[in-house]
C-alpha cells in the first residue's frame, strides 16, 4: 500500500502545460529525488502535493485518504499538518528567534486565538527544543534568524518541518542557495530523518550527483512529463541525457 | 572631424567610429529626449514667472530694505524675549510666570490630545484596511477597491475633511478629530499596506504549507516583520497630526495651543506671546523627534 499516490496529475498555467499526466506512487519511508532541467515541472509537482498550487486535473492521495484536489479549506489545512516543507530560501521570519520560527510548524494544529497570540503548550515547546537539539542548533535557540548563516537557516527550516510531526517532507531545492559543505550537512540531516524517523522525503534537486548519492529512487522530469522513474543505480548516462537533453550530459557528469 | 574620431578611437583600441555620437565636432554623452525637453521648458517657464513676479510685486509703497530690517527685528523680539500674558491663558493678572506656563502647557496638552486621538483612531482603522489592501494578503479585487477608496480620502486635504465634518458636528474638537482621523487613515493605510507587501512571499507560503490560518500568518509573520515600520509611520503621522492640530485650533476652533496662537497673532497682535507659544511648540516637536529616533533604535537595533 503506497503512502502517496499521484495519478494522472496535470497542471496548466493558463495555456502553458506544466505537468502532463504524471503518475507515480511513493512507499512510506522512501527517499525520492526529483530531477530535471529548470521549468520541467519539479517545483510545480512538489507544490501540487500540498496544494500550494492547485492542479488542473488528476488525483493525489495521501494514505489512501480523500483526493487532495477535492478537499475543502479545513480538510486541506488538516492534510497540510502531515506534510512538512523545506524551501530554497528557507522562508523564515527573520525578525523572530529560532524557536519562534520552529514553533510556527505547530500553527496548523492551533485554533485561531491561541495561534494568533502564539500560545504553545509545554509539550510543543519541548518538542521544538528536542528537534533543535537533533539538528545541532541548541546554542542558537534564542538567536534572531537574520543572524544565522544559510546552512543554519536551512536547519531551522528543517526543524520547523519536523516539529509538525509529518509523515512526509517535501523539499524544494533545499541546497540550491548553499555552499558545498552546508549542502552536504543538510542532505545528511535529510537522510538521517528518513532513516531514523522513517519520514518519507521528496526532494527537488538540481544536482544529479547529489540525487544519485542520497535518493534511493529518482523521478526525472522533462517538459512536464515524467520521463524516468526508477532506482538511482539504474540512472545511466543515456537516461540522464533523456532528462536533460544531449548537450547537458558532459557538464553534469564531469 | 573624422580624423579626430579615428585618432581617439585608435587610442582606445580601434573601435568603429560612429558618427551619431558626435555633434558639432564634440562627442555627445547625453541624449536629448522629449522628456528632457519638457523638463527644460517647464524650468524656463518657472524661472520666467519667478522673475516676473519679483519685478512686478506690489509693495504698496513700502520701503523694502527698511521693512526687511524691521521684520528681522520683530523676529528677534519674538524669540529672544518671549512671554505670555496671564489673562490670555485664563489666569488672573497677578499670576506669576510659572502658573501661566503650566496653564499654557495644559493648553498644549489639548493640542497633543487632539493629535493623539486622531492618530489612534486613524491608525486602528488603517491597520485593518492595510491588511485587507496588501496585495500579498488578499486578492486583487479587494485590494484595488480599498486602495481606490483610500486614495480618494487621501486626495482631499485634512482641512477640508474637518470642515466637511463640521457640518454635522459643528466647528470644534469633534469635527477636527474626525477629519484628521480620516486623512490619517488615508496616509497610514498606504504606508502600512506597503510595509506588509514588503514581506517575502515565501514566508507566507511556508506558513500556509504547515496548515496555518490567515490570522495566524498575519500575527505570526506579517506583524512581527513589519512592526518597526508600522511604529515609525504611526509616529511620523503623530508628528504631522500635532502640526495639523495646531492649525485646526485656529482654523476650525478645535481649541488647544493653536487657538491661543491665532488669538495672539490676529487679535492681540502680541509678538512676544507668539514667540512664547512657537517656542513651546518647537520644544514639543523636538521631543517627538527624539522619541521617534529612540523608538526606532529600540525596535531595530541592528539598523544602526
Amino acid at each position: 500500500m503506497p503512502q502517496l499516490h499521484v495519478k494522472n496529475l496535470t497542471k496548466y498555467y493558463k495555456d502553458v502545460l506544466a505537468l502532463s499526466d504524471v503518475s507515480f506512487a511513493v512507499e512510506k519511508g522512501d527517499f525520492v529525488g526529483i530531477i530535471g532541467p529548470s521549468g520541467s515541472g519539479k517545483t510545480t509537482l512538489v507544490r501540487c502535493i500540498n496544494r500550494l498550487i492547485t492542479a488542473t486535473g488528476g488525483e493525489i492521495c495521501l494514505n489512501n485518504d480523500k483526493n487532495i484536489l477535492e478537499m475543502n479549506r479545513s480538510e486541506i489545512r488538516k492534510a497540510r499538518t502531515g506534510i512538512g516543507m523545506i524551501f530554497q530560501h528557507y522562508n523564515l521570519v527573520d525578525r523572530l528567534t529560532v524557536i519562534e520560527n520552529v514553533l510556527h510548524g505547530r500553527l496548523g494544529y492551533k485554533n485561531t486565538v491561541s495561534g494568533v497570540f502564539g500560545h504553545y503548550t509545554e509539550g510543543e515547546k519541548r518538542k521544538a527544543l528536542e528537534v533543535l537539539g537533533l539538528l545541532g542548533l541548541d546554542e542558537h535557540v534564542y538567536r534572531r534568524c537574520d543572524q544565522l548563516s544559510g546552512g543554519q537557516k536551512q536547519r531551522v527550516g528543517i526543524a520547523r518541518a519536523l516539529v509538525q510531526e509529518p509523515e512526509i517532507i517535501l523539499c524544494d531545492e533545499p541546497i540550491s542557495s548553499l555552499d558545498p559543505g552546508s549542502s552536504k550537512k543538510i542532505m545528511d540531516y535529510l537522510r538521517k530523518i528518513q532513516s531514523e524517523l522513517g519520514i518519507t522525503i521528496l526532494v527537488n534537486l538540481h544536482q544529479v550527483d547529489v540525487a544519485r548519492t542520497y535518493a534511493k529512487r529518482i523521478l526525472g522530469f522533462n517538459n512536464g512529463k515524467l520521463v524516468y522513474d526508477g532506482p538511482s543505480e539504474l540512472l545511466t548516462t543515456e537516461r540522464i541525457q533523456e532528462i536533460y537533453g544531449k548537450e547537458a550530459h558532459e557538464l553534469i557528469l564531469n | 572631424m573624422s580624423s579626430m574620431i579615428s585618432a581617439g578611437t585608435t587610442a582606445a583600441g580601434g573601435a568603429i567610429p560612429q558618427h551619431h555620437h558626435v555633434r558639432k565636432g564634440r562627442i555627445v554623452i547625453s541624449k536629448v529626449t522629449p522628456a528632457k525637453l519638457w523638463l527644460r521648458s517647464v524650468l524656463a517657464v518657472l524661472v520666467f514667472f519667478t522673475l516676473y513676479g519679483f519685478l512686478t510685486i506690489d509693495t504698496a509703497g513700502a520701503d523694502l530694505p527698511a521693512s526687511f530690517v524691521q521684520t528681522v527685528r520683530y523676529f528677534w523680539i519674538m524669540f529672544t524675549s518671549p512671554r505670555a500674558v496671564a489673562s490670555h491663558f485664563g489666569m488672573s493678572q497677578s499670576a506669576g510666570g510659572f502658573p501661566v506656563f503650566l496653564s499654557a502647557v495644559k493648553v498644549l496638552g489639548i493640542t497633543l490630545a487632539l493629535a493623539f486621538l486622531s492618530t489612534l483612531t486613524g491608525g486602528v482603522v488603517a491597520l485593518v484596511l492595510g491588511l485587507l489592501a496588501a496585495r500579498n494578503l488578499t486578492n486583487d479585487r479587494i485590494s484595488n477597491t480599498i486602495k481606490g477608496i483610500v486614495a480618494f480620502i487621501r486626495a482631499v486635504p485634512t482641512v477640508l475633511w474637518v470642515l466637511i465634518f463640521a457640518i454635522g458636528a459643528g466647528l470644534g474638537a469633534v469635527a477636527a478629530v474626525i477629519g484628521m482621523s480620516f486623512h490619517t487613515v488615508g496616509h497610514l493605510m498606504k504606508a502600512y499596506s506597503e510595509s506588509f507587501e514588503e514581506l517575502d512571499e515565501g514566508v507566507i507560503e511556508a506558513l500556509r504549507a504547515s496548515g496555518a490560518k490567515w490570522p495566524h500568518i498575519i500575527f505570526q509573520a506579517v506583524m512581527p516583520s513589519s512592526i518597526t515600520s508600522i511604529l515609525s509611520w504611526t509616529f511620523i503621522r503623530f508628528e504631522i497630526n500635532f502640526a495639523v492640530a495646531v492649525a485646526m485650533g485656529a482654523a476650525a476652533g478645535a481649541g488647544g495651543i493653536g487657538f491661543n496662537l491665532f488669538m495672539s497673532a490676529g487679535y492681540f497682535f502680541d509678538i512676544r506671546e507668539i514667540g512664547y507659544i512657537t517656542l513651546m511648540i518647537l520644544v514639543v516637536a523636538l521631543l517627538m523627534e527624539v522619541i521617534a529616533a529612540r523608538l526606532k533604535k529600540h525596535y531595530q537595533p541592528d539598523a544602526l
